[in-house]
């Protein structure tokens, strides 16, 4: 049965996400998970959230996925120990040191690899299950033959973005260190002060999500064109059956940082729609007024939050 | 004492430059397999490529292909077979898989891990050190501090970048030919490239007052580059003081003299640096280094800050 794994950037939307039936949830520890600290918690509040998804039949998981600096490799582990004696089912993780760390000191608990670590092909699969991990996020750009090729190649878990692109573009995240060469702030006292500096990569904020803006592109001594360095990532929905099919044991929704009433809605879309396909529905077409709606939404919310990213960079000195 | 090593990308290229300020010379261009016979991607030429560098009194190691998908791990696994026939003195990986492949296949020659491997710490690098990887180039977003601090709790190597633009970000198809005439008709290495990668291409971005561009990066098609050089030709001695020996200048999407005009320059840096002698007077050097850099110097992430930032000696 594939799993619904829904972003919780607060309390309030990991207790919409379990309401409308994530069967996972996951939380970002405050300077550990790649986003503004708005969208991460306290370890309060994912003790909380842990309480909420057990009592409601979900699990949680907790996002570790920032790279480690040396200096700060123990502090993951034990936060991590903590957050599985406090009730979290699992990590998602990117650097490999910390995957062999924490399969050590927890060894029954499932552990994600986290988009960051740029997978790209069915022999990082074997890697990742060798290195001890569970679940692999696969590219959204893959199709349904590069899925059933990489479950021939390995038992790893295969989870997947509830997202579609073209194959075009930057490789982001987990080959991208672009924001940081171009603009970087040093962390907010509700961050918690750590003893290094660096990008969103690596906890310290925040990616700009500069391949989103306007840039100005073309040779030397040419007339420039005006582009973005990344397309857009859609919505999916008419791949659900195929990639069931396929071997997809969990979908992701990404989003924390987005409005807790968008993901309750997107929730409550993706439980009925992935329900249809686990009851044998091969065609979701029926769902297209509804997909389109929530496409627009998305991409009204993703355009005013790149905005908001780039005044940020504007304010702080290279 | 030390190494100086930098990066080469096909036959024709190491037959017209002059390398001779460098210990070791990195085969191939690991961003692009249509690069023009890029030993990355062409097993037939490795034979050739090896033999020149060897005849020199320098080290080979061989670059392979970063970002593979499931339809390149075949070729990739040619050009490995090959290699492991030869006398490479080291492979260069960057993705996991491939690693995997080489251990797969029995690889007895040292591996080192590419810019793109991620390596953030230094209990990654031990569980990379069980895969057979000797050497490894850290992240560039790492401070020299942490730099030096996986060097001695991992007891490994680690290439230090001294020069050259900092490779930020890599794709799996070609910025420039998707946005170019020729792209409206044809598709990342489908066959249809017509190397526009030989003009430099750069993005720029202005202020959001209308003034001219202060975020500018270099593009190469399948990497992006820093606009900037990274500098650090002021900071042989204290590269030499905290124990670090493999140094390495960035050569990929540079014009022909490039990697011979810095490459001496640092080879003098370092000797000295390295002998002890007081720093020199370093104008001249930067002023050469300066007007091979378009964009300008930087010092990246060594010193904690934004990696466009030219920090300097004080």
């Amino acid at each position: 049965m594939p799993k619904l794994l829904a972003p919780a950037g607060s309390l309030e939307m990991a207790r919409a996400a379990v309401d409308e039936g994530a069967d996972i949830i996951y939380v970002g520890p405050l300077g550990f998970s790649r986003r503004p600290y708005e969208s991460e918690m306290s370890d309060d509040a994912i003790r909380e959230a842990a309480a909420y998804a057990r009592a409601g039949g979900a699990e949680l998981r907790v996002v570790l996925n920032t790279f480690p600096t040396p200096y700060d490799f123990g502090r993951f582990v034990d936060k991590a120990v903590r957050y599985a004696a406090d009730g979290a089912s699992g990590f998602i993780v990117t650097d490999i040191g910390l995957m062999r760390a924490l399969r050590r000191e927890i060894p029954d608990t499932v552990l994600h690899v986290s988009i960051g670590s740029g997978i790209s092909n069915l022999a990082d699969a074997a890697f990742y299950r060798d290195a001890g991990a569970d679940v692999i996020i696969l590219p959204y750009r893959w199709d349904v033959a590069e899925i059933e090729s990489v479950r021939r190649a390995s038992d790893i878990g295969l989870e997947t973005f509830l997202f579609e692109t073209v194959q075009t573009g930057k490789l982001c995240p987990g080959k991208c260190i672009m924001s940081s060469y171009l603009r970087f702030r040093d962390w907010l006292e509700v961050e918690g002060s750590r003893d290094f500096h660096g990008s969103a990569n690596r906890g310290a904020k925040e990616c700009y999500r500069v391949c989103q803006a306007n840039w100005e592109f073309g040779a030397a001594g040419a007339d420039p064109v005006e582009i973005k360095l990344r397309r857009d990532a859609r919505l999916m929905l008419a791949q659900l059956p195929g990639f069931v099919a396929a071997g997809v044991t969990c979908f992701k929704l990404s989003g924390r940082e987005r409005p807790v009433g968008m993901i309750r809605d997107l929730v409550r879309f993706y439980r009925r729609a992935i329900d249809e396909v686990v009851a044998g529905a091969t065609d979701l077409d029926h769902h297209a007024a509804e997909l389109a709606e929530l496409r627009g939404r998305w991409v009204r919310e993703k355009s005013k939050r790149v905005e908001t990213l780039m005044d940020r960079a504007a304010a702080y000195v290279g | 004492m030390f190494e100086l090593s930098t990066d080469v990308g096909n036959l024709k290229e190491l037959r017209e430059g002059d390398f001779s300020a460098y210990d070791a010379i990195y085969l191939g261009d690991f961003s692009c397999p249509e690069y023009p016979n890029n030993f990355s991607s062409h097993a037939d030429l490795l034979e050739a490529g090896l033999q020149h560098v060897h005849a020199r009194g320098q080290k080979a190691y061989l670059r392979l292909y970063a970002v593979p998908g499931n339809d390149d791990l075949a070729w990739v696994g040619d050009v490995i077979d090959t290699a492991l026939q030869l006398p490479f003195d080291a492979l260069e990986v960057h993705n996991l898989g491939v690693l995997r492949m080489l251990r797969e296949r029995s690889c007895t020659a040292p591996i080192h891990l590419g810019v793109f491997g991620n390596l953030y710490t230094h209990e990654t690098a031990k569980v990379l050190k069980d895969f057979g990887v000797t050497r490894v180039y850290p992240n560039p977003e790492l401070s020299l501090d942490e730099v030096r601090y996986i060097a001695e709790h991992a007891d490994v190597e680690v290439l230090v970048p001294v020069h050259g633009k900092i490779p930020l970000v890599i794709s799996e198809t070609c910025f420039i030919l998707e946005h170019s005439e020729d792209g409206a008709e044809g598709a990342c290495g489908d066959g249809s490239c017509s190397y526009q990668c030989t003009q430099d291409h750069w993005l720029k971005r202005g202020r959001g007052d209308g003034s001219r561009a202060d975020w500018s990066l270099k593009d190469t098609g399948r990497m992006t580059l820093s606009g900037k050089d990274l500098c650090m030709v002021e900071h042989g001695g204290r590269l030499a003081d905290m124990g670090l020996k493999h140094f390495y200048v960035h050569n990929k999407g540079e014009a022909p003299g490039y990697a011979a005009a810095v490459g001496r320059i640092y080879r003098d840096a370092l000797t000295r640096a390295f002998a002890g002698e007081a720093a020199p007077d370093f104008a001249p050097a930067l002023d050469t280094l300066a007007g091979l850099a378009r964009e300008g110097l930087c010092n990246g992430y060594y010193f904690e800050g934004a990696g466009q930032r030219y920090i300097g000696r004080n």
